[in-house]
């Protein structure tokens, strides 16, 4: 596998404050990844400056090996329409399809076609005057139309309604199956597109806080449900994320990646396991993220640190020592 | 090159910015023009300026070319560098278009001695005094001038804000004003005058080429360093 995205000490400052924060990634060849993260975590700038629409203060970004500022050649196998992109004035839906296919090399019409019927976008209507969500149509019909080699969506469901959506969701599939690439996907509605990616990138106040496979990162907490005391024995020891209870039955989320030995002692005392899901983690994730930085504490005490070798063990446990996992088990690392 | 040629149809695909728009308020103008003319009584020959109409437009499109266009263009992975020639080529496209229109117009007039009313809204003496060939480069200029104005005055805009922008405005005005004081003091405005009416419209036309070309110079460096 090759790395299409090579970023490196990247760091983005507007005046006082700093939108992006000493990044550094390496995003691979055909993934589809998830950049997750709060509003206002750096996302859109981060896109930006991948794909030379915006600047960085320092650091370096590389685009299948070169540098995408003004490099015609890296910008046309490169598709990122932001949330809430402009389109030129009086410019309706048609017009801006007829535009991208004069820049984008492997446009496909039908694509294209087919996914407006879809969303039933109204295609003589001014942008301006589009709904929110049929702004959004527009963006995710030319990113999928585009089949660039590296497609950005950010916040592509904007608006959009539940159908909309899982049309986005389904077509993009489809269509990657059919065409690989590399999708970087960036979302707040994290535990909707979960089930698309491969790869979770988290950045929380323009750092990368997770950068893990997203099976790895859902396995680094549980959920243990059953009875309540069986389950508060259980539990003791461990770090408790969340903890519901409804009469005699406790559900309590505890972090780290269970043991054989946790799992058999789960089954004598009759407690269920269950998942824990994507959005949970990266909340926690987040907020841990925030309590170090409140406490200007950037190594030790995080309950970040022990995850990130947790994360390790998951990738070379569970793994069958695939040459793929056991990479990912190196690479998984949660800062 | 190709991708730069593209991005003159990107400009091009809405047909309204560059064509319907500007022509519709050419044909307004004449007609309002015309309609005038043809409720005043007559004596001596009647001009308009009216014509100038099309000309103001072009810095509307040179504004929205960048406020609008260009973070498409870069949506649309296109070079800043592709963005800016092809730009500029379309407004010479579009300037040209005017200039032929303005061209054909004046032969009617001259043809028709004025729409029958000695009426002139194309061929304004002046700028007709050096022949058709001047004429039309002085509107070509005209156009391209207003565009660029508009285009590079939306980049300062687009790469440094407003207050910048009217920083440098008003720097340009006082430079005038400092020009036209230092003129007054050297008592050289008959010499002004006598360079303007000897030079004629070509030398208008030169001068205001050259200040085309800098002030489009000028907004390439801006444009390379400016966000959608």
């Amino acid at each position: 596998m090759t790395s299409v995205i090579e970023v490196e000490h990247l760091t983005k400052r507007y005046g006082d404050t700093l939108a992006v924060d000493d990044v550094s990634l390496a995003l691979e060849k055909d993934a589809i990844y998830g950049l997750l993260g709060r509003n206002g975590a750096g996302k859109t700038t981060l896109m930006s400056i991948l794909t030379a629409q915006g600047f960085a203060t320092s650091g370096s970004v590389r685009i299948f090996g070169q540098r995408p500022y003004e490099n015609a050649a890296v910008l046309q196998r490169m598709c990122f329409v932001r949330e809430g992109q402009k389109y030129p004035d009086d410019a309706k839906p048609w017009h801006a399809f007829r535009m991208a296919r004069l820049f984008f090399p492997n446009w496909d019409q039908d694509v294209c076609d087919s996914l407006v019927a879809q969303f039933q976008l109204p295609m003589n209507r001014t942008i301006k005057k589009l709904s929110r969500g049929q702004l959004s149509a527009v963006g995710v019909v030319i990113g999928l139309a585009s089949r660039a080699e590296i497609t950005f969506f950010d916040e592509p469901y904007l608006g959009l309604d539940a159908v909309a959506r899982q049309i986005f969701y389904d077509r993009l599939l489809e269509d990657y199956a059919e065409h690989p690439r590399t999708v970087l996907l960036s979302s707040h509605l994290i535990d909707e597109v979960a089930n698309l990616l491969e790869r979770v990138v988290v950045i929380d106040a323009g750092r990368i806080v997770m950068d893990a496979e997203t099976d790895a990162v859902r396995d680094l907490a549980s959920t243990v449900v059953g009875d309540a005391d069986a389950v508060e024995r259980f539990v003791v020891g461990r770090e408790v994320l969340h903890r519901e209870s409804l009469g005699r039955v406790a559900s309590v989320t505890v972090l780290g990646t269970l043991t054989d030995a946790d799992r058999r002692a789960l089954a004598e005392a009759r407690l269920d396991v269950a998942p824990v899901s994507l959005q949970q983690l990266v909340v926690r994730t987040t907020q841990a993220a925030a309590r170090r930085r409140a406490a200007g504490d950037t190594e030790a005490g995080a309950w970040g640190m022990e995850s990130a070798r947790d994360a390790a063990a998951v990738g070379a446990a569970d793994g069958g020592a695939t040459p793929d996992t056991t990479r990912t088990a190196e690479k998984g690392v949660l800062r | 090159m190709s991708r730069t040629v593209n991005v003159v149809r990107m400009q091009l695909v809405n047909k309204q910015t560059f064509g319907w728009v500007p022509l519709a308020i050419l044909v307004g103008a004449l007609a309002v023009t015309l309609a005038i003319w043809a409720m005043v009584p007559d004596g001596g020959a009647l001009y308009s300026g009216g014509a100038q109409a099309p000309f103001w437009y072009f810095a509307v499109i040179g504004v929205q070319a960048l406020t609008l266009t260009f973070p498409f263009s870069q949506a649309m992975s296109v070079t800043r560098r592709e963005f800016y020639l092809g730009t500029l080529l379309t407004a010479a496209l579009a300037a040209a278009v005017l200039t032929v229109v303005f061209l054909v117009g004046g032969f009617v007039e001259q043809a028709t001695d004025g729409w029958g009313m000695n009426g002139y809204f194309f061929t304004f003496p002046w700028i007709w005094d050096a022949g058709a060939p001047v004429a039309a480069a002085f509107y070509f200029v005209l156009s391209m001038l207003s565009f660029v104005a508009g285009f590079t005055g939306a980049t300062l805009y687009k790469r440094f804000g407003a207050f910048w922008l009217v920083v440098v405005s008003v720097g340009l005005v006082l430079v005038l004003i400092a020009a036209a004081w230092l003129v007054t003091r050297a008592g050289a405005w008959s010499d002004v005058m006598g360079w303007l009416l000897t030079s004629g419209v070509g030398g208008l036309t030169a001068v205001l080429a050259g200040i085309t070309v800098v002030v489009a110079l000028v907004a390439f460096p801006l444009l390379r360093r400016a966000v959608p």
